[in-house]
Protein backbone atom coordinates (compact mmCIF):
# COMPACT_ATOMS: atom_id res chain seq x y z
CA UNK A 1 0.00 0.00 0.00
CA UNK A 2 1.44 3.24 -1.28
CA UNK A 3 1.47 6.11 1.82
CA UNK A 4 -0.96 8.11 0.35
CA UNK A 5 -3.48 5.52 0.52
CA UNK A 6 -2.48 5.02 4.32
CA UNK A 7 -2.83 8.63 4.81
CA UNK A 8 -6.31 8.43 3.15
CA UNK A 9 -7.19 5.48 5.60
CA UNK A 10 -6.02 7.12 8.48
CA UNK A 11 -7.42 10.15 7.63
CA UNK A 12 -10.97 8.71 7.03
CA UNK A 13 -11.36 7.30 10.04
CA UNK A 14 -10.20 10.63 12.22
CA UNK A 15 -13.47 12.69 13.56
CA UNK A 16 -11.18 15.81 13.75
CA UNK A 17 -8.21 17.38 11.60
CA UNK A 18 -4.83 15.55 12.08
CA UNK A 19 -1.89 17.44 12.45
CA UNK A 20 1.01 16.54 10.11
CA UNK A 21 3.40 15.05 12.91
CA UNK A 22 0.63 12.88 14.38
CA UNK A 23 1.22 11.27 10.84
CA UNK A 24 4.45 10.93 10.86
CA UNK A 25 4.13 9.19 14.08
CA UNK A 26 1.63 6.98 13.28
CA UNK A 27 3.21 6.23 9.83
CA UNK A 28 6.53 6.14 11.04
CA UNK A 29 7.82 8.14 8.38
CA UNK A 30 9.32 11.78 8.28
CA UNK A 31 7.11 14.49 8.14
CA UNK A 32 8.29 15.97 5.01
CA UNK A 33 6.88 12.37 3.36
CA UNK A 34 3.53 13.20 4.82
CA UNK A 35 3.63 16.14 3.19
CA UNK A 36 4.29 14.69 -0.10
CA UNK A 37 1.94 12.18 0.54
CA UNK A 38 -0.53 14.26 1.12
CA UNK A 39 0.06 16.31 -1.87
CA UNK A 40 -0.23 13.02 -3.65
CA UNK A 41 -3.68 12.60 -1.90
CA UNK A 42 -5.21 15.90 -3.00
CA UNK A 43 -4.13 15.38 -6.64
CA UNK A 44 -5.41 11.51 -6.90
CA UNK A 45 -8.89 12.93 -4.91
CA UNK A 46 -9.41 15.70 -8.18
CA UNK A 47 -12.79 13.79 -9.90
CA UNK A 48 -13.69 11.87 -6.67
CA UNK A 49 -16.16 12.60 -4.06
CA UNK A 50 -14.01 13.85 -1.37
CA UNK A 51 -11.44 17.00 -0.59
CA UNK A 52 -8.69 17.27 1.30
CA UNK A 53 -8.45 20.05 3.37
CA UNK A 54 -5.86 21.62 6.00
CA UNK A 55 -8.15 23.20 8.97
CA UNK A 56 -7.57 23.93 12.24
CA UNK A 57 -3.92 22.85 12.38
CA UNK A 58 -4.33 19.28 10.63
CA UNK A 59 -5.39 17.55 7.52
CA UNK A 60 -8.86 16.04 7.12
CA UNK A 61 -11.02 14.80 4.56
CA UNK A 62 -14.65 16.68 3.90
CA UNK A 63 -17.46 15.85 1.34
CA UNK A 64 -17.24 17.37 -2.05
CA UNK A 65 -19.30 20.67 -1.71
CA UNK A 66 -21.48 19.52 -5.09
CA UNK A 67 -22.49 16.75 -2.55
CA UNK A 68 -23.46 19.04 -0.08
CA UNK A 69 -27.14 19.30 -0.73
CA UNK A 70 -27.48 15.18 -0.81
CA UNK A 71 -25.44 14.89 2.22
CA UNK A 72 -27.15 17.08 4.74
CA UNK A 73 -30.41 15.27 3.45
CA UNK A 74 -28.97 12.22 4.42
CA UNK A 75 -27.50 13.46 7.57
CA UNK A 76 -31.11 15.68 8.10
CA UNK A 77 -28.54 18.54 9.28
CA UNK A 78 -29.83 21.99 7.39
CA UNK A 79 -27.57 24.59 6.63
CA UNK A 80 -26.80 26.19 10.54
CA UNK A 81 -28.05 30.05 9.99
CA UNK A 82 -25.92 32.64 9.28
CA UNK A 83 -24.05 34.68 11.19
CA UNK A 84 -25.86 38.23 12.18
CA UNK A 85 -23.82 41.29 12.13
CA UNK A 86 -23.62 41.91 15.62
CA UNK A 87 -21.90 38.29 15.72
CA UNK A 88 -19.72 38.90 12.72
CA UNK A 89 -18.75 41.86 13.89
CA UNK A 90 -17.55 40.07 17.54
CA UNK A 91 -16.48 37.25 16.07
CA UNK A 92 -13.65 38.90 13.93
CA UNK A 93 -12.80 41.22 16.51
CA UNK A 94 -12.06 38.12 18.79
CA UNK A 95 -10.57 36.25 15.69
CA UNK A 96 -8.04 39.32 15.29
CA UNK A 97 -7.61 40.87 18.62
CA UNK A 98 -7.49 37.44 21.00
CA UNK A 99 -7.09 37.04 23.62
CA UNK A 100 -9.11 39.74 23.95
CA UNK A 101 -12.06 41.30 26.97
CA UNK A 102 -15.61 41.83 26.57
CA UNK A 103 -15.70 45.55 27.70
CA UNK A 104 -12.69 45.85 24.80
CA UNK A 105 -15.09 44.33 21.95
CA UNK A 106 -17.86 46.53 23.34
CA UNK A 107 -15.45 49.71 22.54
CA UNK A 108 -14.92 48.86 19.50
CA UNK A 109 -18.35 48.23 18.30
CA UNK A 110 -19.65 51.02 20.16
CA UNK A 111 -22.50 48.88 21.42
CA UNK A 112 -22.82 46.34 24.54
CA UNK A 113 -21.98 42.37 23.03
CA UNK A 114 -22.94 40.67 25.47
CA UNK A 115 -25.90 38.50 23.63
CA UNK A 116 -23.72 38.18 20.70
CA UNK A 117 -20.69 37.30 22.64
CA UNK A 118 -22.63 34.50 24.56
CA UNK A 119 -24.31 33.42 20.46
CA UNK A 120 -21.00 32.80 19.18
CA UNK A 121 -20.11 30.66 22.97
CA UNK A 122 -23.48 28.91 22.29
CA UNK A 123 -22.39 28.03 18.89
CA UNK A 124 -18.90 26.61 19.38
CA UNK A 125 -16.81 29.19 17.98
CA UNK A 126 -15.06 31.28 20.86
CA UNK A 127 -14.58 30.43 24.49
CA UNK A 128 -13.63 32.20 27.66
CA UNK A 129 -9.43 32.07 27.82
CA UNK A 130 -9.09 33.45 31.34
CA UNK A 131 -9.64 37.03 33.15
CA UNK A 132 -7.82 40.32 32.14
CA UNK A 133 -6.07 42.53 34.76
CA UNK A 134 -9.81 44.07 35.29
CA UNK A 135 -11.20 40.27 35.99
CA UNK A 136 -13.16 40.58 32.37
CA UNK A 137 -13.88 37.75 30.24
CA UNK A 138 -11.08 37.09 27.97
CA UNK A 139 -12.33 35.51 24.80
CA UNK A 140 -10.45 33.73 22.34
CA UNK A 141 -11.16 31.64 19.06
CA UNK A 142 -11.96 27.72 19.24
CA UNK A 143 -10.74 24.82 16.80
CA UNK A 144 -14.27 24.32 16.08
CA UNK A 145 -13.89 27.99 14.37
CA UNK A 146 -10.91 27.63 12.59
CA UNK A 147 -12.57 23.87 10.93
CA UNK A 148 -15.95 25.91 10.01
CA UNK A 149 -14.20 28.77 8.73
CA UNK A 150 -11.86 26.64 6.53
CA UNK A 151 -8.43 28.12 8.44
CA UNK A 152 -5.35 26.35 8.88
CA UNK A 153 -4.59 28.81 12.20
CA UNK A 154 -5.73 32.21 13.04
CA UNK A 155 -2.41 33.23 11.14
CA UNK A 156 -3.99 31.95 7.67
CA UNK A 157 -6.57 35.39 8.56
CA UNK A 158 -6.33 37.59 6.04
CA UNK A 159 -4.80 41.07 6.69
CA UNK A 160 -7.63 43.25 8.11
CA UNK A 161 -6.12 46.75 6.44
CA UNK A 162 -8.02 45.94 3.39
CA UNK A 163 -11.04 46.95 5.30
CA UNK A 164 -10.06 49.98 6.26
CA UNK A 165 -11.83 53.23 4.96
CA UNK A 166 -9.81 54.85 1.69
CA UNK A 167 -7.76 58.12 2.77
CA UNK A 168 -10.75 59.57 1.02
CA UNK A 169 -13.41 58.03 3.29
CA UNK A 170 -11.38 58.73 6.14
CA UNK A 171 -10.93 62.43 5.29
CA UNK A 172 -14.77 62.85 4.19
CA UNK A 173 -15.82 61.21 7.94
CA UNK A 174 -13.59 63.50 9.78
CA UNK A 175 -14.68 66.77 8.00
CA UNK A 176 -18.08 65.61 8.89
CA UNK A 177 -17.52 64.99 13.04
CA UNK A 178 -15.31 68.35 12.63
CA UNK A 179 -18.19 70.39 11.49
CA UNK A 180 -20.53 68.80 14.21
CA UNK A 181 -17.90 69.35 16.80
CA UNK A 182 -17.80 72.89 15.90
CA UNK A 183 -21.60 73.17 15.90
CA UNK A 184 -22.11 71.51 19.23
CA UNK A 185 -19.00 73.60 20.70
CA UNK A 186 -20.59 76.99 19.01
CA UNK A 187 -24.34 75.76 20.88
CA UNK A 188 -22.67 75.52 24.12
CA UNK A 189 -24.26 71.91 24.39
CA UNK A 190 -23.15 69.92 26.51
CA UNK A 191 -21.03 67.08 24.44
CA UNK A 192 -22.51 63.58 23.47
CA UNK A 193 -20.12 60.54 23.39
CA UNK B 1 -33.02 52.53 53.92
CA UNK B 2 -30.74 52.20 50.38
CA UNK B 3 -27.79 49.55 51.36
CA UNK B 4 -30.58 47.21 52.08
CA UNK B 5 -32.32 47.20 48.52
CA UNK B 6 -32.37 43.86 47.25
CA UNK B 7 -30.84 43.41 43.97
CA UNK B 8 -31.33 40.40 41.28
CA UNK B 9 -28.85 40.88 38.69
CA UNK B 10 -26.91 38.49 35.99
CA UNK B 11 -23.77 38.89 37.94
CA UNK B 12 -25.04 39.35 41.65
CA UNK B 13 -27.70 38.86 43.87
CA UNK B 14 -27.81 40.14 47.34
CA UNK B 15 -28.13 43.86 48.84
CA UNK B 16 -26.78 46.98 47.17
CA UNK B 17 -24.17 47.71 50.25
CA UNK B 18 -22.69 44.24 49.28
CA UNK B 19 -22.53 44.84 45.69
CA UNK B 20 -20.96 48.10 46.82
CA UNK B 21 -18.70 46.27 49.17
CA UNK B 22 -17.52 43.45 46.94
CA UNK B 23 -16.68 46.16 43.64
CA UNK B 24 -14.47 48.40 46.03
CA UNK B 25 -12.65 45.02 46.85
CA UNK B 26 -12.50 44.51 43.22
CA UNK B 27 -13.86 41.11 44.25
CA UNK B 28 -16.46 41.62 41.06
CA UNK B 29 -15.79 43.12 38.46
CA UNK B 30 -17.70 46.57 37.67
CA UNK B 31 -17.93 46.18 34.18
CA UNK B 32 -20.06 42.99 34.35
CA UNK B 33 -22.20 44.86 36.36
CA UNK B 34 -25.59 46.29 34.49
CA UNK B 35 -26.24 49.31 36.26
CA UNK B 36 -29.50 49.98 34.39
CA UNK B 37 -30.30 46.98 36.56
CA UNK B 38 -29.60 48.22 39.74
CA UNK B 39 -31.44 51.64 38.77
CA UNK B 40 -34.62 50.02 37.26
CA UNK B 41 -34.61 47.92 40.56
CA UNK B 42 -33.98 50.99 42.94
CA UNK B 43 -37.44 52.55 40.91
CA UNK B 44 -39.64 49.75 41.50
CA UNK B 45 -38.41 49.99 45.08
CA UNK B 46 -39.57 53.42 45.70
CA UNK B 47 -42.42 52.57 43.56
CA UNK B 48 -43.04 49.89 46.13
CA UNK B 49 -42.77 52.06 48.99
CA UNK B 50 -45.32 54.76 48.07
CA UNK B 51 -43.23 57.38 49.77
CA UNK B 52 -40.22 59.18 48.89
CA UNK B 53 -37.30 59.20 51.21
CA UNK B 54 -35.19 62.34 50.03
CA UNK B 55 -31.65 61.50 51.78
CA UNK B 56 -31.99 57.92 50.82
CA UNK B 57 -32.54 59.03 47.41
CA UNK B 58 -29.90 61.47 47.82
CA UNK B 59 -27.86 58.66 48.74
CA UNK B 60 -28.43 56.51 45.89
CA UNK B 61 -27.99 58.80 43.16
CA UNK B 62 -24.46 60.00 44.45
CA UNK B 63 -23.60 56.06 44.95
CA UNK B 64 -25.20 55.32 41.55
CA UNK B 65 -23.44 58.37 39.78
CA UNK B 66 -19.95 57.27 41.28
CA UNK B 67 -20.52 53.94 40.00
CA UNK B 68 -21.05 55.21 36.16
CA UNK B 69 -17.96 57.34 36.27
CA UNK B 70 -16.14 54.32 37.51
CA UNK B 71 -17.55 52.17 34.92
CA UNK B 72 -17.16 54.34 32.05
CA UNK B 73 -13.30 55.21 33.67
CA UNK B 74 -12.61 51.40 33.34
CA UNK B 75 -14.36 51.09 29.69
CA UNK B 76 -12.07 53.78 28.16
CA UNK B 77 -8.39 52.19 27.29
CA UNK B 78 -5.18 53.29 29.48
CA UNK B 79 -4.93 57.16 31.42
CA UNK B 80 -4.14 58.66 27.77
CA UNK B 81 -7.25 59.37 26.51
CA UNK B 82 -9.12 61.87 28.40
CA UNK B 83 -12.91 62.14 28.83
CA UNK B 84 -13.93 63.30 25.13
CA UNK B 85 -15.78 66.31 27.00
CA UNK B 86 -12.68 67.65 28.00
CA UNK B 87 -11.16 67.66 24.36
CA UNK B 88 -11.42 70.24 22.07
CA UNK B 89 -14.11 70.17 19.17
CA UNK B 90 -10.83 68.98 17.07
CA UNK B 91 -9.44 66.40 19.02
CA UNK B 92 -12.83 64.99 20.11
CA UNK B 93 -13.87 64.60 16.23
CA UNK B 94 -10.00 63.22 15.59
CA UNK B 95 -10.62 60.82 18.79
CA UNK B 96 -14.11 59.47 17.45
CA UNK B 97 -12.42 59.33 14.09
CA UNK B 98 -9.98 56.50 15.53
CA UNK B 99 -13.14 54.74 17.19
CA UNK B 100 -15.13 54.72 13.85
CA UNK B 101 -11.87 53.69 11.51
CA UNK B 102 -11.30 50.82 13.99
CA UNK B 103 -15.07 49.40 13.81
CA UNK B 104 -14.96 49.78 9.94
CA UNK B 105 -11.95 47.46 10.06
CA UNK B 106 -13.47 45.18 12.38
CA UNK B 107 -17.51 45.53 10.45
CA UNK B 108 -15.15 44.59 7.13
CA UNK B 109 -13.43 41.48 8.80
CA UNK B 110 -16.87 40.72 10.32
CA UNK B 111 -18.49 40.47 6.68
CA UNK B 112 -15.59 38.36 5.13
CA UNK B 113 -16.04 36.00 7.97
CA UNK B 114 -19.85 35.29 7.36
CA UNK B 115 -19.30 35.14 3.86
CA UNK B 116 -16.55 32.82 4.04
CA UNK B 117 -18.48 30.48 6.64
CA UNK B 118 -21.34 30.68 3.97
CA UNK B 119 -19.03 29.13 1.45
CA UNK B 120 -17.38 26.94 3.89
CA UNK B 121 -20.10 24.84 5.06
CA UNK B 122 -20.90 23.75 1.61
CA UNK B 123 -17.64 21.11 2.92
CA UNK B 124 -18.87 18.43 5.44
CA UNK B 125 -16.67 16.43 7.86
CA UNK B 126 -16.90 13.30 9.44
CA UNK B 127 -18.63 14.39 13.18
CA UNK B 128 -19.37 10.53 14.54
CA UNK B 129 -16.53 9.57 16.76
CA UNK B 130 -14.04 6.23 16.46
CA UNK B 131 -15.94 3.15 17.24
CA UNK B 132 -14.90 2.38 20.67
CA UNK B 133 -12.39 -0.59 19.87
CA UNK B 134 -10.31 2.01 18.33
CA UNK B 135 -10.22 4.52 20.46
CA UNK B 136 -8.32 2.50 22.58
CA UNK B 137 -5.17 3.18 23.49
CA UNK B 138 -2.67 1.39 22.41
CA UNK B 139 -0.78 -0.47 25.62
CA UNK B 140 2.62 1.62 24.80
CA UNK B 141 0.98 4.91 25.25
CA UNK B 142 0.34 4.44 28.91
CA UNK B 143 2.17 5.71 31.64
CA UNK B 144 1.82 5.53 35.03
CA UNK B 145 -0.72 8.10 36.72
CA UNK B 146 -1.61 5.85 40.30
CA UNK B 147 0.25 4.14 42.99
CA UNK B 148 -0.56 0.24 43.39
CA UNK B 149 -0.17 0.65 47.01
CA UNK B 150 -3.73 2.43 46.80
CA UNK B 151 -5.11 -0.84 45.47
CA UNK B 152 -3.58 -2.72 48.54
CA UNK B 153 -5.33 -0.39 50.77
CA UNK B 154 -8.40 -0.06 49.27
CA UNK B 155 -9.09 -3.87 49.65
CA UNK B 156 -7.23 -4.21 53.20
CA UNK B 157 -9.68 -2.09 54.27
CA UNK B 158 -12.41 -4.30 53.04
CA UNK B 159 -11.22 -7.02 54.49
CA UNK B 160 -10.96 -6.19 58.21
CA UNK B 161 -13.46 -7.02 60.07
CA UNK B 162 -14.88 -3.98 62.24
CA UNK B 163 -15.02 -4.45 66.09
CA UNK B 164 -18.81 -4.28 66.78
CA UNK B 165 -20.57 -1.55 67.99
CA UNK B 166 -20.46 -1.41 71.74
CA UNK B 167 -24.40 -0.12 72.24
CA UNK B 168 -24.19 -0.88 76.16
CA UNK B 169 -24.54 3.03 76.64
CA UNK B 170 -27.83 3.62 75.24
CA UNK B 171 -30.58 2.81 77.69
CA UNK B 172 -33.90 0.75 75.63
CA UNK B 173 -36.61 2.07 77.04
CA UNK B 174 -39.36 -0.63 77.51
CA UNK B 175 -42.96 0.34 77.54
CA UNK B 176 -46.02 -1.27 75.88
CA UNK B 177 -49.33 -0.12 74.50
CA UNK B 178 -50.60 -3.63 76.49
CA UNK B 179 -49.41 -2.29 79.96
CA UNK B 180 -50.68 1.26 79.70
CA UNK B 181 -53.78 0.01 78.40
CA UNK B 182 -54.28 -2.22 81.55
CA UNK B 183 -53.06 0.76 83.74
CA UNK B 184 -55.20 2.89 82.22
CA UNK B 185 -58.45 0.81 82.66
CA UNK B 186 -57.55 -0.13 86.09
CA UNK B 187 -57.91 3.45 87.00
CA UNK B 188 -60.97 4.20 84.66
CA UNK B 189 -62.81 1.35 86.86
CA UNK B 190 -62.86 4.69 89.28
CA UNK B 191 -64.84 5.81 86.72
CA UNK B 192 -62.73 9.07 86.35
CA UNK B 193 -59.11 10.11 87.39
CA UNK B 194 -56.82 12.53 86.45
CA UNK B 195 -53.96 11.88 83.17
CA UNK B 196 -51.65 13.25 85.72
CA UNK B 197 -52.21 10.45 88.05
CA UNK B 198 -51.90 7.40 85.28
CA UNK B 199 -48.22 9.20 84.20
CA UNK B 200 -47.21 9.63 87.65
CA UNK B 201 -43.37 9.75 87.92
CA UNK B 202 -43.14 8.08 84.66
CA UNK B 203 -40.40 9.21 81.36
CA UNK B 204 -41.45 11.37 78.36
CA UNK B 205 -41.77 7.85 76.51
CA UNK B 206 -44.00 6.61 78.66
CA UNK B 207 -46.30 9.08 79.20
CA UNK B 208 -45.88 9.70 75.49
CA UNK B 209 -47.02 5.90 75.27
CA UNK B 210 -49.99 6.30 77.57
CA UNK B 211 -51.29 9.29 75.21
CA UNK B 212 -51.55 6.50 72.77
CA UNK B 213 -53.60 3.72 75.02
CA UNK B 214 -55.74 6.93 75.68
CA UNK B 215 -56.46 7.59 72.29
CA UNK B 216 -56.75 3.44 71.67
CA UNK B 217 -59.60 3.93 74.59
CA UNK B 218 -61.66 6.41 72.75
CA UNK B 219 -61.35 4.88 69.85
CA UNK B 220 -62.89 1.73 71.13
CA UNK B 221 -65.58 3.84 73.19
CA UNK B 222 -64.33 3.37 77.09
CA UNK B 223 -63.33 6.54 77.86
CA UNK B 224 -63.06 9.93 77.30
CA UNK B 225 -61.79 13.13 78.01
CA UNK B 226 -62.26 16.86 78.83
CA UNK B 227 -59.65 19.78 79.11
CA UNK B 228 -60.63 23.06 80.36
CA UNK B 229 -57.62 25.31 79.17
CA UNK B 230 -54.35 24.24 77.20
CA UNK B 231 -51.95 22.76 79.26
CA UNK B 232 -54.37 22.47 82.08
CA UNK B 233 -55.44 19.06 83.93
CA UNK B 234 -56.79 16.42 81.63
CA UNK B 235 -60.09 15.04 83.25
CA UNK B 236 -60.34 11.28 82.18
CA UNK B 237 -63.86 9.56 82.57
CA UNK B 238 -65.50 6.00 81.50
CA UNK B 239 -68.09 6.26 78.83
CA UNK B 240 -71.48 4.56 79.59
CA UNK B 241 -71.02 0.25 77.60
CA UNK B 242 -67.43 0.71 77.58
CA UNK B 243 -66.97 -1.58 80.55
CA UNK B 244 -68.20 -3.89 78.71
CA UNK B 245 -65.59 -3.18 75.95
CA UNK B 246 -63.60 -2.91 78.62
CA UNK B 247 -64.21 -6.79 79.54
CA UNK B 248 -64.52 -8.70 76.31
CA UNK B 249 -61.22 -6.99 75.72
Amino acid sequence: MTLEQELEALLFLAPDPVPVEELADALRVEEDEVRTGLQALALALDGRGLVLREVGGGWALGSHPDAEESARRLLARPRTPGLTPAQAETLSIVAYLQPVSRPEVARIRGVASESAASALVQRGLIEESGRSQFGAVLYRTTPLFLKLFGLKSVDDLPDPAQWDPSPEEQTALRERLLRAGEERAGNGAPAAV
Amino acid sequence: MIARLELDLDVFAGPFDLLLSLILREELDLLEVELAEVVLAYLDHLEARDELDLEAATEFLVLIAALLELKSRLMLPGEEIEELDELAPAEAAEELVERMLAYARFRGAGGYLAARREVEQAVLYRSAPLPAALRRAPLEHAEQAYDPAVLGQALGGLLRTPAPIDLDHIAMPRVGLPERLAVLRTLLRRGTFSFDEAVEGADRMTVAVTVFALLELYKRGEAAWEQDEPFGPITVRSEPGGTIAAAVA
